[in-house]
């Protein structure tokens, strides 16, 4: 393995800010990290309902096809052609229940079969089509959520996701029967982890709105999972009780049956956060471009057996709050391009909500403590490779 | 009143560019100023890609006039000072309109939006697409939005939006 130097302070809450810059370490990233072994959200088998539907991804580069057969069977592919390679399908979704290379006409079903190429008398001898069907990368299924890993190593999903599991299955409604509503998709110009370690996180006094709104929160939990500090909020909402400068105050409104726990959140490790805020079902599909541009994939959801009026609500809660326009998270987004700029400078981005002792690192932590990231960045540093200095 | 269609394209020009002067000045209150004073008045903004695929979900979805004044309290009160500022232009080109009934007019528009962020300076496309308007006409005799469908091409963005496309 290649040897990068970066110098990693002693203390748990300083994070070197080379880090977020470096392109050699970008390089390094996409190899230990997006085809290492770790489990990568790509999709919800609701945005596929039906059969022969299917939804293309790339995965830090690498081309996915999702689909689900005409059986019903949600399967993931590599979205290139088993013979020289072509990227296999276009569309960013679709329905089909045939795949057919341009290239060269090899015809593939929806489980991934080669069911037809023209003059196969003229290739190598022994040429048997079911030799070549559409390379897999391994996935699995949690609630619907749909993860792929690029390592045979990778241990289990259930193991991988330890203890997000109980908030990642009540943040997908708690049976993962969703309905898809549509999609906010937008590039940030910032590292990968400069966006993923502000996107959970939701600094109060950043969010005027929150404030507005009479909204402080403070009132919830967050604790990490696993030893890659996987970070789950749960907190009860107080919903606007002051004068609110809203006239149309549904925006804020909550209709659902979890009033107790009406905020969720789940970020895992490396890039997905999801959340389940009001009446809100959002998961967030993000992989780098490159190591100053992250692509994110807003998708949100309804719950198949919400009538008429709640998926109206939902989906006039959801183009409005969150997402790169949102009410409440329009500045996130301006915040991601200032911290990539400012991490061009000398040092280290210094944690102090919620930091009790520089040298531990804790699991339980308040709803608005910074230090909840604290977990992930050990896990960033011991998977790079980078030494922590002693003194 | 309108007589011809000469002058009647002229009015409904003046509307889109009342709509792109007013967002490219940031003065939102023109911006509301530009919509019917009626109930359901609204302004959404939306992907191609979610129309394409029957997905109502949008950028914007402001379906009352409630909705449109609190997008003038986001922007003017709410937003203020949390975001890197950038400058728009918008090109519109009416490409074709009719009348629905006596007091509305349908028309659609091709759009590009540029956009300057302050701190770069450098001029992207922040999104193409059309406009699909329903126009109402006022007892006046003049022209105001009663509906916009911002439809982008546009399905993923470049930067996040604080102003209506």
């Amino acid at each position: 393995m290649t040897e990068m130097k970066l110098s990693w302070p002693k203390n748990y809450n300083e994070v070197p800010k080379e880090a977020f810059v470096r392109e050699d370490i970008y390089a390094e990233e996409v190899k230990r990290i997006f085809h290492g072994t770790e489990w990568h959200p790509v999709a919800h088998e609701s945005e596929l309902p039906n059969a022969g539907d299917f939804k293309t991804y790339r995965l830090s580069g690498v081309p996915l096809l999702i689909g689900r057969d005409v059986e019903g069977v949600v399967r993931v592919f590599y979205n290139a052609c088993s013979h020289r390679g072509n990227q296999l399908e276009t569309a960013v979704m679709g329905n089909k229940t045939e795949f057919e290379c341009p290239y060269h006409r090899w015809l593939f079903d929806s489980k991934g079969d080669l069911v037809g190429c023209p003059n196969p008398r003229e290739f190598l001898p022994g040429f048997n089509k079911a030799d070549y069907p559409l390379a897999q990368p391994r996935f699995d299924i949690f609630f619907g959520l749909v993860f792929v890993t690029l390592s045979s190593e990778t241990e289990p999903l259930l193991a991988y996701l330890g203890d997000s599991q109980n908030t990642l299955r009540e943040l997908l409604a708690g049976d993962g029967r969703l309905k898809l509503l549509g999609y906010q998709k937008v590039r940030y110009d910032t590292n990968w982890k400069s966006y993923t370690d502000n996107d959970g996180y939701h600094a109060p006094l950043l969010h005027q709105a929150f404030k507005m709104l009479n909204w402080q929160g403070g009132n919830g939990r967050q604790f990490t999972a696993t030893k890659r500090g996987h970070i789950c909020f749960e907190s009860a909402l107080s919903v606007a009780t002051g004068p609110t400068v809203l006239k149309d105050k549904s925006l804020i409104e909550f209709k659902g049956q979890d009033p107790a726990v009406g905020s969720r959140i789940v970020s895992l490790f490396p890039t997905f956060v999801s959340t389940k805020h009001l009446d809100v079902i959002n998961l967030r599909f993000a992989t780098p471009i490159d190591a100053e541009t992250v692509e994110v994939h807003y998708a949100y959801f309804a719950h198949q057996d919400d009538d008429e009026d709640m998926v109206r609500h939902r989906l006039r809660q959801s183009s409005n709050l969150l997402g790169p326009c949102g009410l409440i998270s329009m500045e996130d987004a301006s915040i991601f391009h200032r911290i990539h700029i400012g991490n061009h400078t000398p040092g280290s981005a210094i944690f102090q909500k919620g930091v009790h002792d520089p040298l531990k690192l804790e699991s339980e932590f308040l709803q608005n403590d910074e230090s909840g990231n604290l977990p992930r960045w050990e896990y960033y540093r011991s998977v790079m490779g980078f030494e922590r200095a002693t003194a | 009143m309108i007589e011809t269609d000469m002058s009647l394209e002229a009015a409904l020009n003046a509307v889109l560019l009342a709509d792109a002067d007013a967002l490219d000045s940031k003065d939102m209150q023109r911006w509301l100023d530009n919509y019917a004073d009626e109930e359901n008045a609204s302004y959404f903004c939306r992907s191609a890609e979610n129309s394409e695929h029957g997905l109502a979900l949008g950028l914007m979805y402001d379906d009352c006039r409630a909705r449109l004044e609190d997008r003038v309290t986001f922007v003017n009160d709410i937003w203020v000072g949390t975001f890197q500022d950038y400058r728009t232009r918008h090109f519109v080109q009416l490409t074709s309109y009719h009348r629905a009934d006596t007091a509305t007019l349908e028309m659609r528009s091709n759009f590009s939006v540029f956009m300057t962020p302050k701190d770069s300076g450098i001029t992207q496309v922040l999104a193409a697409g059309q406009y699909l308007d329903s126009v109402r006409q006022q007892k006046n005799g003049g022209l105001k939005l009663l509906s916009r469908r911002a439809e982008l091409d546009t399905s993923v963005l470049p930067r996040y939006l604080v102003y209506p496309i």
